[in-house]
């Protein structure tokens, strides 16, 4: 099938076809006339040779029709669809349109944005195409879809026909769509793209890369080049289309979340705050607006921020209820809004239960801790101490519930002891040992050390004494650059140079802690030897101090300073990975129930629709999470039965909240925290000359989205101009030469 | 410059007046012997003397010379010959193209009446016949200064008419001028070859001393015609709409091949031929070619 693009140029051009006979006859008009004597041998020379003449004045008069006939064509723009257009390179056309929705898009300037831009993209080119009376068929996916991999989120068009209301259809299809709060960068996209286009057929196919072309998304990957040059190999025509001018300047909040301490009711709990400068100029006046479960609180002021920087506050937070509370950071609008608000997420106890286990009946070192983790009386830590023996470890129940577990003059665990303390620690819980008199070597070195595979973090000898340095003034340790010790740097701390150690519990001369481990000294005797080394186990920390927490072998705990110290040891140890607070959108929600405990059904409430920056009335038509009940599938794992609630991932930052109900239909409710990723908040763009250096050898072509005026006719099919061209071509040659050949053209010699 | 004076062209009648025109061959015996001068002839006016050489005639020799200095010297006298010279000129249709100042008639005519004055100035008696289809009109050969005039006048043509037979038209002349002399064609020759070529014959036959001057125009020389042309025939009805540049290799062969058969028909007939421009600068072609005239007659 033949069609032309520009259909009325040809109606007008091909009358023009007559042109070279309308000079023809004029010019047979115009004949000069000449009174001419010598007409004999010009008889003689026409008779010889009319025929010759007039055939190739025939000649030429054609090759003048055909040429103009090949201008006209050129213009039309004509293209083959069939067996012989595949021929010359053309047949079916696919479109697909990868458009990016990554919050960077919310990009605003002016009265637009860039989605919006990209947007009006996508339509004129669905418009264009819809225009043309082709087999051509449309694909639009978004970023955020191919992101959430194949768990039932397909294109918004998968190869649509392309007919002549299409472009009404498509512009139904955008009208709706807003950015989306993920990160989703384009190379998912593409992957899904290039799955769905698998071998080359015979077809045509364009992908237009509809984005912002953030420079963290492109200049980091090395994938992008990859699969780009993938597809341009198997002759696929790529478009990249730009749809933001420049990088505009942006501050968002890339981190929130608790600084660490003791998490439990009615005890100040601290945050650190983060914000960042994306823009290229400095920022003046930042104010940071904080919430607590909604209620505002005082916000921070950043005085200056340089380009590029990011600068941290912390700030402390107070509830006095236990249970789960929600803090917000949030900036003053900005060219993106979406990174200016971030969530996170504490779920405090009334508070934390901290197991010591002392291996003396008469739990002498674990009431001295006690004492200084929960002195009593007005003063709240916000600690529960709990004594037990050692034989309490052995009544296999779940260690879950204490935020910290110390092992003070522990002789001899059980194995099955052992394990349960390894599995605790290794789930993120936090274990502390205190020696003592009932210490004993062998049991450490074999039990809980095992050559570094254990929870101890070094191999032990003896009880060992400090020997006394009369000329030595100093202090008994020193500490190094540690959390725990963090309160004591500076020199007005001078409560620690009255410690006295007398005995610790030595280790090898020559053991230092291994390169390769999370092993690692944190504070010494004055003789150098080790006296509390800390190791990672698993998500959980270990941290053995070696000698006695009861004034025994020392006088700490007499001393205020080791008050101070158990308690940040506390903290330290207890400071779990805040899982929750660092969930980011487009995360899936999944949680596990125990079937004992809770009824199959869960209830998912999504965030309000806090933010103002959105036009109101405005909602995203993503198939995101929003809200709704999920019946949960029971799964069947090592002979327990298992309820997994699996949600297909949150479209929105914010607290996400879960109703679940318990078997004697008591609600519970929990809540999730989603942020989005921050990095994206990075505005900057890659730029035409960078992105062509990423993507060396690869056949693209990129256009700013206002010079997008890709006509639909330079897309689909066999364009047959480029081998007109060549005939018209051909065709003026064998013109001239037949012209001159018929002496049409001047020689030498003067003419009149 | 008035009707009857247009073909006087002065500078042209000055330049050729510094030249001696001398018949090549001496009509009604002037000159007698085999060995006789072919530039001194019996006159009355004495020239100069020349050493005696031998085979020259003895009847020139100065005797009072030879009395006084013992040497042969003859005596050399400015000839007076008794030119008869006809310009046959041609004022047919044909020969009113032109494409310069001067179309053929008008060349042709001026050469004529050039050539006349030059004749009468030296006595000779000049004859003129214009035609076309036929002989116009016969002017006498007579040696007057005012015969010009009457020249002129018979050249004087408004109204050409085709050429139809050539060879009557010299036969006529032959007739008419039984009496050896020169005859002087002045055409463009677009005739019938075979009648012109026998009516030269003829007049050589008779004794006429025959120079032709073959007057053509530059466009009909060389065609340079271009764009679409209607070409109407001035002597026939016919006409011819083509594009000239295509017919005109044709056109050249055909012109060649005219020119070539008219000169060899000159040669064969021992007739002067001289191929003429009507853009070739008049008194020039005068000149050169009564030099070769003269270079000629030196020659014998």
């Amino acid at each position: 099938m033949l069609t032309f693009a520009n259909n009325p140029l040809l109606l007008y051009g091909l009358p023009l076809i007559g042109v070279p006979v309308l000079i023809h006859l004029i010019n047979l008009l115009r004949h000069r006339r000449v009174q001419w004597a010598a007409m004999e041998f010009l008889l003689a020379s026409q008779k010889k040779n009319s025929s010759w003449i007039r055939f190739k004045e025939l000649l030429l008069l054609l090759l003048r029709m055909l040429a103009v006939a090949a201008v006209v064509l050129i213009v039309a723009q004509p293209r083959l669809w069939d067996e012989l257009g595949r021929f010359f390179g053309g047949g079916k056309t696919q479109h697909i349109v990868l458009l990016d929705d990554s919050f960077s898009m919310a990009d605003r300037w002016g009265d637009t944005s860039a989605f919006q831009e990209a947007r009006q993209v996508v339509e004129r080119l669905g418009q264009a195409l819809a225009d043309e009376p082709l087999d051509q068929t449309f694909t639009l996916l978004r970023f955020s879809r191919a992101g959430r991999g194949q768990d039932g989120s397909p294109p918004d068009l998968l190869q649509a026909q392309v007919n002549t209301d299409f472009g009404q259809r498509l512009k139904d299809v955008l009208r709706p769509m807003r950015p989306s709060q993920l990160a989703s960068g384009p190379a998912p996209a593409l992957e899904a793209i290039e799955q769905l286009l698998g071998e080359a057929k015979d077809e045509d196919r364009v992908v237009y890369v509809v984005s912002d072309f953030r420079a963290n998304e492109w200049n980091d990957s090395e994938e992008l080049p990859k699969i780009l040059g993938r597809l341009d190999q198997s002759r696929v025509h790529l478009r990249l289309i730009n749809c933001v001018d420049t990088a505009h300047p942006n501050l968002g909040i890339v981190d929130l979340q608790p600084a660490g301490g003791t998490q439990a009711a009615g005890v100040p709990l601290y945050f650190d705050v983060t914000v960042k400068n994306f823009g290229s100029n400095e920022a003046e006046g930042v104010s940071v607006l904080l919430q607590e479960d909604g209620q505002p609180r005082p916000a921070l002021a950043i005085e200056k921020l340089a380009p590029g920087e990011s600068e941290t506050r912390r700030f402390a937070a107070f509830f006095p209820t236990a249970g789960e509370h929600v803090v917000a950071a949030s900036l003053g609008t900005d060219t993106l809004a979406t990174d200016n608000v971030r969530f996170t997420l504490v779920d405090l106890p009334v508070s934390a239960p901290v197991l010591l286990i002392d291996g003396a009946a008469d739990s002498l070192n674990a009431r001295y801790l006690a004492a200084a983790l929960s002195p009593g009386g007005a003063v709240k830590t916000g600690l529960d101490p709990q004594i037990e023996p050692t034989s309490y470890l052995n009544q296999n129940q779940s260690l879950d519930k204490f935020a910290a577990i110390f092992l003070l003059d522990v002789d001899r665990l059980d194995p099955a002891a052992v394990k349960t303390l390894e599995e605790y620690v290794a789930g993120g819980g936090g274990l502390g040992f205190f020696m003592g008199d009932r210490c004993r070597a062998p049991f450490y070195n074999d039990k809980l050390y095992r050559e570094g595979q254990g929870l101890f973090p070094l191999p032990l000898i003896a009880k060992t004494q400090l020997l006394v340095d009369r000329l030595e003034r100093g202090a008994d340790f020193e500490f190094t650059d540690h959390p725990i010790f963090k309160v004591f740097e500076g020199e007005r701390n001078s409560y620690l140079s009255a410690v006295t150690i007398d005995w610790y519990f030595s280790s090898p001369k020559n053991w230092a802690p291994p390169a390769d481990s999370s092993t690692k000294v944190i504070a010494r005797l004055r003789n150098g030897a080790p006296l509390a080394v800390e190791r990672k186990f698993g998500d959980g920390r270990v941290t053995a101090i070696l000698t006695t927490a009861a004034p025994q072998w020392n006088n700490w705990s007499r001393n205020p300073s080791f008050v101070v110290a158990a308690l940040e040891l506390e903290s330290y140890l207890a400071m779990r990975p805040a899982l929750d607070a660092n969930r980011a959108v487009g995360a899936p929600i999944e949680l596990e129930l125990d079937p004992a405990h809770y009824q199959p059904q869960v209830r998912l409430i999504a965030p309000a629709d806090r933010r103002t920056d959105e036009p109101r009335g405005a909602t995203d038509q993503a198939p995101a999470l929003e809200g709704g009940t999920l019946a949960v599938t029971a799964t069947s794992k090592e002979g327990e039965t298992n309820l997994r609630a699996s949600f297909p991932a949150a479209a929105k930052s914010g607290v996400y909240e879960l109703q679940l109900t318990k078997t004697d239909n008591q609600p519970v409710i929990r809540h999730l925290a989603f942020n989005v990723q921050a990095a994206e908040g990075d505005l900057t763009t890659v730029g035409a000359a960078a992105l062509a250096e990423r993507l060396k050898g690869v056949r693209y072509e990129y256009a700013q989205a206002n010079d997008f005026q890709w006509a639909a006719h330079e897309m689909a099919g066999s364009n047959l101009s480029e081998w007109i061209l060549y005939l018209l071509v051909g065709l003026m040659l064998g013109e001239q030469a037949l012209a001159y050949s018929a002496s049409y053209h001047p020689g030498k010699e003067a003419v009149r | 410059m008035p009707d009857s004076k247009r073909f006087l062209h002065p500078e042209a009648i000055k330049r050729i007046a510094r030249l001696d025109l001398r018949a090549r061959h001496i009509v009604e015996g002037f000159l007698s012997g085999s060995h006789r001068s072919p530039y001194f002839g019996q006159s009355i006016e004495f020239l100069q003397h020349r050493e005696y050489v031998t085979g020259d005639d003895m009847r020139h020799i100065d005797w009072k010379v030879w009395a006084k200095q013992n040497r042969y010297y003859v005596k050399q006298y400015e000839e007076d010959t008794n030119l008869r010279c006809t310009l046959l000129v041609d004022v047919s249709g044909s020969m009113r193209y032109g494409s310069g100042p001067l179309n053929k008639y008008e060349y042709a005519s001026t050469i004529a009446v050039s050539l006349a004055y030059l004749l009468l100035r030296q006595q000779d008696a000049v004859g003129c016949v214009p035609f076309d289809d036929a002989v116009r009109t016969t002017v006498p050969l007579r040696s007057k200064r005012n015969h010009l005039d009457s020249i002129i006048a018979a050249l004087d043509v408004s109204q050409p008419k085709q050429k139809t037979d050539i060879y009557r038209i010299l036969r006529h002349v032959a007739e008419s001028y039984p009496r050896r002399g020169m005859v002087l064609l002045v055409s463009d020759l677009l005739v019938d070859r075979t009648g012109l070529i026998k009516g030269l014959q003829l007049l050589r036959r008779q004794g006429h001393d025959v120079m032709v001057f073959h007057v053509m125009d530059d466009d009909e020389l060389d065609f340079p015609f271009k764009g679409p042309t209607r070409f109407e025939g001035l002597e026939i009805p016919e006409h011819l709409s083509c594009n000239p540049r295509a017919l005109r290799e044709g056109y050249l062969a055909a012109v060649g091949a005219f020119l070539e058969e008219v000169r060899r028909g000159c040669a064969r007939n021992t007739v002067d031929y001289a191929l003429v421009r009507t853009s070739e600068s008049l008194d020039a072609v005068l000149a050169s070619y009564l030099n070769r005239r003269l270079g000629m007659h030196h020659r014998n």
